[in-house]
């Protein structure tokens, strides 16, 4: 009950934090200039009028703008934020056009979100399943040898860029179309990489390799108009195919294992130092002293108390894989959201950028809400 | 000399013999503990006093095995709960029987730790129960006070539960009427309502406890009574099938059994009685034979099945928590067990500790400084209690203070250790109005007094100088730098411990002559 009003009180104050955000939106909004804007601001804005119009047409949709030494500007900014404001929650992100596909903002991103999603939880969970066992191990056994090479494998992940990571798996495993579930576009190999063991494909989440390798209307006819969910993974076993679902996960394997190691590497510390920290303490004394078996003084006692330190940098890390997932998703032309990011700073798509910006603070604003409440609920102590 | 510590082991609860603990530390070795020797009979409650570093609780972790390694290790000694000698000479067992190359050793080390640990977490909780001087950090503060003691409880009792409700399952009109009779005999209520909860907690039934006081309040009609406790009884039977819960039962005495066997086991082969070892080997075998067999599907089920599996185990226990909580008296027991340690004050705390001390009704309670942390109304209140359970379960307790009030109310006999030595033993009576030991007399001497308040020179005596530094203690005598009395050889020679009187031991060359020996062994 009481867990209750303390989620909707954390939920109230994502609300000042949201008008933050929308503020820094709007400031980089602002430092985009017209022009920029101007190129989204609807499906087929014309490019080649005089800059008047363009300025008509802009305050026509709530941005104030003139004309200034021959060059457009922005113009009261107060009234154009409440309208930009305004805009975001109706939905109305403005456009994409050209590079890398012409869409609404918004369908862009929700065209491209689900397959970050697939990655980033997929790492997630590889993570923990890894780091709990992992770090438990290791923690109850301090200094020992296997301590140390946890120790080295934690700090490599961190100390591994992922692109780099990203593209010594591709070399070590990757597959270059020449034998199992192959690229869909072999043309796309990096440059001088000769794939070692060709195993994984490297190359987006497997939808390109089936559009290529699929008959045409493939994907109408087996998942109808819209694909259920734009998480290929699911998608595939919502429409009972196995196969695809086999060519789905093999491409999510190089991907979520660049993102996972850095994942795991930060959690495997916490947990480490947590369980170090927590057979220090007191309670353990009593447990073994109550005779538990040693195996259950470091499960149930030590890790339930060494896991609390670690809830509360998960949102930080969740922040850091964000930033991750951009280059891994480069790396292995994954299309995500980062990947769209990339796309939109490359051409210049001013609401793309936008969108993206907007999208990642709420991602990290929800996460670190979770984070507080999955703390609350494990640590009595919390006063909710 | 030799024969009077064998007479001491089999009338002793719990006997110590030549201890020695060593810390390896970063600045040096830390000689905690030297050979120190004593022992606690049954029944009886039997006080260390020293002050802080003077190695009393090292001694107190000791008895249980729990000395952290690194950097504590027991290098030399006996200590014997019940007669079986608990500390692993895993070291010597390993070098006795194999000289062959070192991963073979390891090896095994490894198997036989991990047999000392399981011999060990039998013994641990079920036969020597510790309270802490820390009541708040003693205590999982992500766990509820009701999981910690059920842990406790579902550790070491699982064979009387599965009887007590095996018992509750079979239980007849006769039966009921029978308990109603001696429910009815109480001559009062509140004996009646302390006899309720047992009864209530031997039958499996614990929950039924409040209806049952109910009942008796309101009416005195026998038939009337015996009828409704009946209908209650039988609400209350699950309808368990009685062969699951004999096979359960029969389980875990088979488990205790391999304990038990086990134990002797690593006893007979400490003391390199192969022919014995043998046959111990050969049926510890033979029950894992069984488990694997008669015993597979039961343990499979506790396995993947524990949470309804042990449903009837954890209500039970459940149930004699409540019970516990009652007689350590906390008001309130329902709300307590739902409680987390940060909600609950130190005293109640420490009576949560003591619960969980005692829900299996150890024969050793080793109470470290328990009541340091508290204040000095709740003191009052946990030593009452404390001997309450010394009395009314027999048990004894090893109680480790600086408090000499502490000890006064509480001990029947009082050791003194000073810098890791034993320096006077002696019954209560005797230290207070007879101490020999010159840091015991000085000790005496620094208790404020009421009465000397009134004298004119109203100054408290204090010990010159500090506890001595372990890592490189005094020679001799421990206490001769800050002794009134040193003479010559107190620097040279150690002071051995000898009975200058009945009951009463001394280390000091004002007493005796004799010397120990000090050997400073080789450590690996
Ligand atoms: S042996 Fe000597 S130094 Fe030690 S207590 Fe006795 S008199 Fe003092």
């Amino acid at each position: 009950m009481e867990l209750k009003y303390f989620i909707l009180r954390r939920s109230l104050v994502i609300i000042p934090t949201l008008m933050g955000l929308t503020v820094i939106t709007f400031i980089l909004l602002w430092g985009l200039g017209p022009e920029l804007i101007y190129r989204g601001i609807n499906s087929s804005p014309k490019v080649n009028i005089p800059l008047s119009q363009q300025a008509l047409i802009l305050s026509q949709n709530g941005f104030s703008a003139a004309v200034v030494n021959g060059k457009l500007v922005f113009t009261n900014p107060i009234g154009m934020y409440f309208n930009f404001v305004s805009d975001l929650f109706r939905g109305n992100w403005g456009y994409i056009i050209g590079q890398p596909l012409t869409a609404p903002t918004l369908q862009a991103i929700e065209f491209y979100f689900p397959n970050t999603i697939q990655l980033a939880v997929g790492a997630t969970v590889m993570a923990l399943l890894i780091a709990m066992p992992l770090g438990t191990y290791i923690g109850a056994r301090p200094n020992s040898a296997s301590d140390q090479v946890g120790r080295i494998f934690s700090l490599s992940g961190y100390a591994l860029p992922a692109f780099w990571l990203g593209l010594v798996l591709i070399v070590l495993f990757g597959n270059n179309g020449t034998a199992g579930f192959g690229n869909g576009t072999s043309g796309n190999t990096p440059v001088g990489i000769i794939p070692y063991l060709n195993i994984f494909p490297y190359f987006g989440n497997g939808t390109e390799f089936l559009s290529t390798t699929a008959p045409k209307g493939f994907f109408s006819s087996t998942f109808g108009q819209t694909l259920p969910t734009h998480i290929f993974l699911i998608d595939s076993l919502i429409a009972g195919k196995l196969n695809y679902f086999v060519i789905a996960l093999a491409h999510m394997v190089l991907p979520v294992a660049t993102v996972t190691y850095g994942v795991l590497a930060g959690i495997l510390r916490f947990i480490r130092a947590g369980m170090v920290d927590a057979s220090g303490q007191e309670f353990v004394k009593t447990a073994r002293a109550k005779g538990v078996p040693e195996g259950q003084v470091i499960k149930k006692h030590i890790r339930k108390n060494a896991l609390l330190p670690t809830v509360t940098v998960l949102g930080l890390l969740i922040s850091g894989l964000l930033g991750g997932v951009v280059t891994v998703e480069i790396v292995f032309n994954y299309k995500g959201i980062g990947w769209l990011a990339v796309q939109a700073a490359l051409n210049y798509q001013a609401w793309g950028i936008l969108a993206i910006t907007f999208l990642f603070g709420i991602i990290l604003m929800v996460t670190n809400l979770i984070v507080d409440v999955v703390y609350a609920f494990m640590d009595p102590r919390i006063r909710y | 000399m030799e024969q009077n510590v064998m007479l001491n082991q089999e009338e002793s609860q719990l006997s110590v013999e030549g201890l020695k603990v060593r810390f390896f530390t970063s600045k040096g070795i830390v000689k905690a503990i030297d050979n120190l020797s004593f022992s606690i009979r049954k029944g009886e409650s039997y006080g260390l006093v020293g002050e802080s570093g003077s190695g009393k609780s090292v001694t107190a972790t000791s008895v249980m095995d729990l000395i952290p390694d690194p950097p504590g290790r027991i290098i030399r000694g006996k200590i014997f709960i019940n007669g079986y000698n608990i500390l692993n000479d895993l070291d010597r067992l390993v070098t006795i029987r194999i000289r062959k190359p070192t991963d073979v050793r390891i090896k095994r080390r490894k198997r036989l730790m991990k047999r000392h640990n399981y011999i060990m977490s039998g013994i641990r909780g079920d036969r020597v129960a510790m309270i802490f001087q820390e009541p708040f950090l003693s205590l999982n503060p992500v766990m509820t006070i009701g999981d910690q003691i059920r842990e406790a409880i579902l550790l070491h009792s699982r064979v009387e539960i599965a009887n007590s409700i095996i018992k509750r399952e079979t239980l007849n009109e006769d039966d009921v009427s029978k308990i109603a009779d001696t429910l009815m005999a109480q001559p009062d209520n509140f004996t009646r309502k302390k006899l309720i909860v047992r009864v209530c907690s031997q039958y499996a039934i614990p929950e039924l406890a409040k209806l049952f006081i109910d009942l008796f309040e309101n009416s005195t009609d026998k038939e009337f009574i015996t009828k409704e406790l009946l209908s209650l009884v039988n609400t209350k039977k699950t309808g368990l099938s009685l062969e699951e819960l004999e096979e359960a039962r029969n389980y875990f005495l088979l488990m205790d059994r391999k304990h038990d066997l086990s134990l002797r086991l690593l006893e007979a082969e400490k003391q390199e009685n192969e022919k014995l070892a043998e046959k111990l080997h050969l049926q510890i075998r033979a029950i894992n034979q069984q488990l694997r067999s008669d015993y597979l599907v039961y343990s499979l089920k506790r396995r993947f099945l524990r949470r309804f599996i042990d449903k009837p185990f954890v209500e039970y226990a459940t149930g004699r928590t409540l019970e516990l909580l009652m007689q350590v008296n906390i008001a309130g027991p329902e709300r307590v067990i739902d409680a987390y340690p940060h909600e609950l004050s130190g005293g109640m705390l420490q009576r949560c500790m003591i619960a969980m001390a005692f829900s299996s009704n150890p024969q050793i309670l080793i109470a470290d400084e328990p009541t340091t942390a508290l204040d000095v109304t709740t003191q009052a209140q946990i030593l009452d209690l404390m001997r309450e359970v010394n009395k009314t379960y027999n048990t004894s307790i090893f109680f480790i203070t600086h408090d000499l009030a502490v000890i006064a109310e509480m001990c029947d006999r009082v050791g003194v250790i000073y810098g890791g030595n034993l320096v006077e033993e002696a019954s209560v009576k005797e230290i207070f109005y007879n101490a020999k030991h010159p840091y015991t007399t000085g000790l005496m001497n620094a208790i404020p007094k009421a009465e000397r308040r009134y004298e004119k020179t109203a100054r408290l005596e204090s010990i010159p100088g500090s506890v001595p530094n372990l890592i490189d203690p005094p020679t001799g005598c421990r206490f001769h730098p800050r002794c009134k009395f040193r003479m010559d050889v107190c620097s040279e020679k150690k002071p051995k411990l000898v009975e200058i009187e009945k009951e009463h031991k001394v280390a000091c060359f004002l007493y005796s002559d004799e010397v120990e020996n000090e050997i400073e062994e080789e450590v690996p």
